[in-house]
């Protein structure tokens, strides 16, 4: 998915500096332009913090900002679907509750494994578990779930992932089960069977099966765009008021059972959420952990200018989150027209480009690293590859050589950032000046920056985005950002470079048709490495996750999958006493 | 008398159906699309043309337009099929973000601004018509120009600094408030006034000064005049000659003034609802505006421009009180 | 937020026999606080004038990293107590991007002080024309430029100013900025113009002048227009500390100039997140924009006061 968790911190007002901050792991800081310090936030990494939690008690989270949509069938944003899967509703597939490399890991939830393929992938059937109830005590059926992935597909309910309608059959032309019209590539066999019939083979359809559009909604309780205020629950907690934009209170759902669930531990026995707080303040309240405010985590990143007020008080410091988001910030350059039509030129920003100074702008090294390739570390083992070998704040002289091979010794062009990324844009804007490339920075309204950018007639030369993958294969990323046959002439997303590389076509082809997974990773390793070389867009950060819990909070860490949010699943309280009220 | 209501009531009509208008057309045809923002990430062409249809954006802005109006009055239904959403008078819409009706999201945050406006607008009176009468009374003295000076300083000094300053002092410093966050009157007074106090004179101080300057002008033109003189020869008691004599004629231009900051406030101070985290209409308005969320924002504008003009009405009417040579 | 309501117009003129610039210098003198706001208006000014000499004394451009001067581990806090003042940077540096505050400052003086001097030579240009056309040949024009100042004050003026700068893409920002200011601030000047010019209309020189064969426009250059030029130039300055607060107040919120330029309200708007942390960085240019605006409004007063008498308190 792209970065849109940015949309929503830019809601704050004073976006000055970072909005939000994608992450990635410590394992490549070495090439940190031989800092000999080590990173202060990393101390945390892969760890669980405050031991386990005690059952009860009502845990705060503070947010700048509402939930975009908790409608499972419109969830598609990073930590609301953390917070919408491991609270709300269950999937028929989740990851595993644990940090580090084995929240990776696929486990059944709704379903009793994690699904049958036959006809060589081109079908999956997947069982529901015994025992499953809603939060008013009835049932969970297979129709349900086959019920929300129609839903999908309903034009009033839009923002959620398209995974549907990329993968399953005959779906052209339909718009959803709002006017009484469903699919025949879903079928239920039984109460307690679902089965999808896809137009191709998907070795990985266990991943796809963990996002939010594979929960179950009860015909019964559809309410249109309505349901996304009141989504009606599966999971260990139900909604008890929805103040929209102000406050959400979800109790325990009482139905729920933890036999049939291997990965909730639903310790605390209230979540509060306060939305529309400014970050500053999140940070200021958690790090004073006066009384009540013990007892939260934020849900908003930590703001880079709170880092004075944490990074050097080591009691602070240990209730720092900071894990890899996985996701890859990039420089993307229209490839569609000159000057960046011109692989000579494109070369020469890879050179051209002063990283350091971008990693300083989005909150400094300690929450981020310079990516070296596209693929974040998540997707290839720990570590990126660094096949170029640029030094971090670039090599001006360089690229002033391969512009003047190109014949472009005197460049002007556009960057469109959104308006959080001022800062980013600014500190890419002096680097590439160093090689006598002038940038002309326009900043847009988040809302609005994917449109702009999406429309090909008036995409500016540069827009800087980031990926995420969906879940870790590389597969929900080279494919979304570097596909030619993906381009839309409007609402175009992912590929924002327009880069329409036969080999690069072909070779995706090839990797996506492979059903062994060690093969099709270093197969997309080794793609990736290729067009890093025809620098359709240039990698420049890795950013991590800075999440402050409260001194009574227990069993938090940041999760691999959903982009270092914390996992909802195991947080508690240390002390449900205090966190009372 | 009658009369003159029944046109300043369809002047005002008139007034709100123009500003309706322009926002209409500033926000309908400028290039953000809301159908793209709502359609999501991966946004086929053809789903698009679907979204917008289901938004009504593929009409002309004029068919646009008159059914924005009659809805009002009329109600609307919006969407398709079986859950398409009735939206009864007074309808300003549905919000594309959250799909909830614009009127209600309008009356929600109302109360948090409107209790912004009023403490604030009570305050800075309080100040700005004790500071002036001071001065006034006690003309070129040393009290007199330190009133001013200091007025004028305040007023100069930049919101967002005196709003920073006071969070910082009072609340991370010396810990005697909580961070603002709104409670309702009606459920908890003190914890209203406790929470809203920091912001109350946040703004009351960029206010003050414009009331003690123009009281105190005031003052100093009328009790110059003769009937004061007549009032103090009668006996009359100091403090009543300059209450009910002095300030009461020079009460007009307070009252205009007053009328447009309280109107142009009711409907939100944006920069104080943010830097303190209120949810006011303030940061209703620009939360929609980030996320091009159109009907809201169209709602906004509406509020805020009924709130002037009927503010404006409502001075016009009082002057009459005030001054018993106005007749209408 | 800062827009000053307009007195309404004035009951009585000046004198039309003195010229309202001999009158003001013969009474500035006199006052010392207006001498010291006076100094601090034209050090501004001139401050704005030479932003590019006086800006490069310090030895940096106001776009230029300093990777040097900030700790790029602390969420790039500035090395140094004082938001890193030294002999290298005067006024210390920016937090992350380590750029040189002194020579931000002195050209985002530039900036702030452009946007409110243009954005009020528009208002009282448009608003004397509007409030002389209004005032003198009445009827039909009057009513009609009066319901126009009626419309345009009803208008949620910053609520307006942000939203049509928020989806405004691709154009100037400066020349935006200030057509947007000017757009809401007419009415004030037109108003009082109005008043004044009503007031003039009748007077005998002006019936003289008429009954002599004059033409409208003749009346209205050399006879109304210095008439009223005694309440307008006090109200221009008045309005230009609005001006100042205005563009800040839209540069906080985000709608203001592009970067890296910077102005005064930009500079406040990303400093307000450091107050504790970087608290010159706050400070700094929170102090420029509160003396500046202090200065104008000091000065405006004491030349309503000399020039309008009555203008401003009726």
């Amino acid at each position: 998915m792209t970065k849109r968790t940015q949309l929503a911190l830019a809601t704050t007002l004073v976006a000055a500096l970072a909005l939000g901050v994608t992450g990635c792991s410590d394992s490549d800081k070495g090439k940190n332009g031989g800092k000999p310090r080590s990173n202060p936030a990393a101390a945390n990494d892969g760890k669980i913090l405050g031991g386990t939690p005690v059952k009860g008690g009502t845990l705060t989270v503070l947010s700048n900002q509402d939930f975009s949509h908790l409608d499972p069938a419109r969830n598609w944003v990073m930590p609301a679907m953390d917070f919408g899967t491991r609270l709300l509703y269950r999937t028929l597939v989740t990851f595993k509750a644990e940090p580090g490399k084995a929240g990776s890991e696929l486990v059944p939830d709704l379903a009793t494994d994690l699904g049958k393929p036959s006809n060589g992938g081109r079908t999956w059937t997947f069982t529901l578990k015994d025992g499953l109830k809603y939060e008013d005590g009835s049932p969970i059926k297979a129709q349900d779930i086959k019920y929300n992935v129609e839903r999908s597909f309903s034009p009033d309910l839009t923002g959620g992932p398209d995974y549907a309608a990329r993968y399953l059959a005959g779906t052209k032309g339909y718009t959803g089960p709002l006017e009484g019209k469903h699919l025949d590539s879903i079928k239920t066999p039984d109460d307690k069977t679902i089965v999808f019939e896809l137009n191709r083979p998907v070795a990985e359809f266990s991943a796809t099966a963990t996002l939010p559009t594979f929960s179950p909604v009860p015909q019964a309780k559809e309410k249109g765009t309505q349901y996304d205020s009141r989504p009606f629950s599966s999971g260990p907690y139900k909604i008890e008021s929805y103040d929209r934009d102000k406050k959400l209170v979800l109790v325990r759902n009482e139905h729920w059972d933890a036999g049939t669930d291997t990965v909730r531990k639903a310790y605390p026995d209230k979540f509060v959420v306060v939305m529309g707080l400014k970050g500053g303040q999140i940070d200021d309240r958690i790090i004073a952990s006066a009384g009540p405010d013990a007892s939260t985590v934020a849900y908003a990143d930590m703001r880079p200018e709170s880092a004075p007020k944490v990074l050097p008080k080591a009691d602070v410091k240990s209730r720092l989150l900071a894990e890899s988001q996985g996701c890859t910030s990039m420089l993307q350059l229209n490839t569609s027209r000159a000057p960046f039509n011109d692989p000579k030129v494109r070369e020469a920003l890879q050179y051209a480009v002063d990283k350091e100074s971008v990693v300083t702008a989005s909150g400094g090294p300690a929450l981020n690293e310079i990516a070296t390739a596209y693929l974040p570390s998540s997707l290839t083992g720990g570590v990126q590859a660094d096949t170029l070998k640029i030094a971090p704040s670039g090599d001006p002289e360089k690229a002033k050589e391969l512009l003047k091979a190109a014949g472009k010794e005197k460049l002007k062009v556009s960057l469109t950032v959104s308006s959080g990324d001022k800062g980013v844009a600014e500190a890419l804007q002096q680097g590439l000046g160093r090689a006598g490339v002038q940038v002309v920075i326009d900043t847009v309204d988040p809302g609005a920056f994917y449109d702009i950018i999406g429309d090909t007639t008036t995409a500016p030369d540069m827009t800087y985005s980031g990926w995420c993958p969906d879940y870790p294969s590389g597969s929900t990323f080279l494919p979304f950002v570097f596909d030619g046959r993906t381009i839309k002439v409007k609402g175009n997303s992912g590929n924002y470079s327009q880069f329409k590389d036969d080999a690069t076509m072909k070779r995706i082809d090839e990797v996506s048709a492979l059903d062994d997974a060690q093969l099709a990773r270093q197969g997309w390793i080794d793609l990736d490495a290729e067009i890093m070389k025809k620098a359709p867009a240039i990698p420049v950060l890795l950013e991590r996750k800075p999440l402050l819990i409260g001194t009574n909070v227990a069993g938090a860490f940041g999760h691999p999958v959903w982009s270092g949010a914390i996992d909802y699943a195991t947080v508690g309280l240390k002390d449900p006493a205090k966190g009372q009220g | 008398m009658i009369l003159y209501l029944l046109r300043r009531t369809a002047a005002l009509a008139g007034v709100l159906l123009a500003i309706a208008g322009v926002t209409f057309v500033i926000f309908y045809v400028l290039p953000n699309d809301p159908a793209a923002a709502a359609c999501g990430k991966t946004c086929s062409p053809e789903r698009l043309a679907v979204v917008r249809e289901y938004l009504g954006l593929d009409r002309s802005v004029w068919s646009q337009f008159t059914e924005f109006l009659t809805g009002i009055f009329t109600g609307r239904t919006l969407g398709t099929g079986q859950y398409a959403v009735q939206c009864d008078f007074p309808c300003l819409g549905y919000s594309y973000e959250n799909s909830l009706p614009v009127w209600d999201l309008l009356m929600d945050r109302l109360p948090v601004s409107a209790s912004l406006a009023l403490g604030a607008a009570v305050l800075w009176l309080v100040l700005g018509l004790g500071a002036g009468v001071t001065a006034a009374l006690r003309k070129d003295t040393l009290a007199d120009k330190t009133l001013m000076v200091g007025a004028v300083a305040a007023a100069s000094l930049p919101v967002y600094f005196t709003s920073v300053m006071l969070i910082y002092g009072v609340i991370r410093i010396a810990g005697l408030l909580p961070y603002p966050s709104y409670r309702p009157f009606t459920e908890d007074p003190v914890g209203w006034a406790s929470n809203l106090l920091l912001p109350w004179i946040a703004l009351a101080l960029l206010y003050a000064a414009i009331y003690a300057r123009q009281s105190r002008g005031s003052m100093i033109e009328s009790m110059a005049e003769p009937y004061i003189r007549t009032a103090r020869a009668k006996g009359m008691p100091e403090r009543t000659v300059v209450v009910k004599h002095g300030l009461r004629s020079g009460m007009t231009p307070i009252l205009t003034i007053f009328g447009m900051d309280l109107g142009g406030l009711l409907a939100g101070a944006v920069i104080t609802e943010s830097i303190f985290g209120l949810p006011g209409i303030g940061r209703l308005f620009y939360g929609a505006l980030v996320n091009s969320d159109q009907p809201v924002v169209l709602g906004v504008t509406l509020l805020a421009a009924f709130f002037i003009v009927v503010a404006n009405l409502v001075v016009d009417l009082l002057y009459a009180v005030v001054d018993p040579r106005v007749r209408y | 937020m800062t827009t000053t309501a307009a007195g309404t117009a004035p009951a009585a003129a000046v004198p039309p026999g003195s010229s309202p610039w001999q009158l003001a210098r013969r009474e500035l003198r006199r006052r010392p606080a207006v001498r010291i706001s006076l100094t601090v208006v034209v050090l501004f000014v001139l401050m704005a004038a030479t932003a590019p000499w006086l800006g490069a004394l310090g030895g940096w451009s106001p776009e230029e990293f300093d990777k040097s001067a900030v700790d790029s581990y602390l969420g790039g806090l500035p090395i140094g107590s004082f938001g890193g003042i030294s002999s290298e940077h005067w006024l210390g540096v920016e937090p992350v991007t380590g750029r040189d505050l002194f020579a931000r400052v002195i050209h985002g003086a530039q900036v702030s002080l452009l946007i409110a001097f243009a954005a009020t030579a528009i208002v009282v240009l448009v608003g004397t024309a509007a409030g002389i056309a209004a005032g003198y040949f009445g009827g039909r024009t009057d009513a009609v430029l009066s319901r126009l100042m009626d419309l345009t004050m009803s208008f949620p003026s910053l609520i307006f100013m942000i939203a049509m700068l928020s989806v405004a893409k691709d154009v100037n920002r400066i020349l935006l900025i200030t057509a947007v200011i000017g757009l809401f601030g007419w009415p004030g000047v037109a108003r009082v113009v109005r008043g004044q010019t009503l007031s003039l209309k009748h007077r005998e020189y002006v019936d003289a002048a008429r009954v002599g064969g004059a033409g409208a426009w003749r009346i209205l250059t050399r006879d109304i227009l210095p008439g009223v030029s005694g309440p307008v130039i006090a109200y221009t300055t008045l309005l230009i500390p609005g001006m100042i607060s205005t563009e800040a107040a839209l540069s906080y919120l985000g709608v203001g100039v592009r970067p890296p330029t910077p102005s005064w309200g930009q500079m406040i708007a990303e400093s307000v997140a450091f107050y504790e942390t970087d608290p010159m960085y706050f400070v700094i240019p929170s102090t420029f924009l509160f003396l500046a605006v202090l200065a104008f409004t000091l000065l405006g007063d004491a030349l309503r006061d000399i020039l309008d008498p009555r203008g401003g308190r009726t």
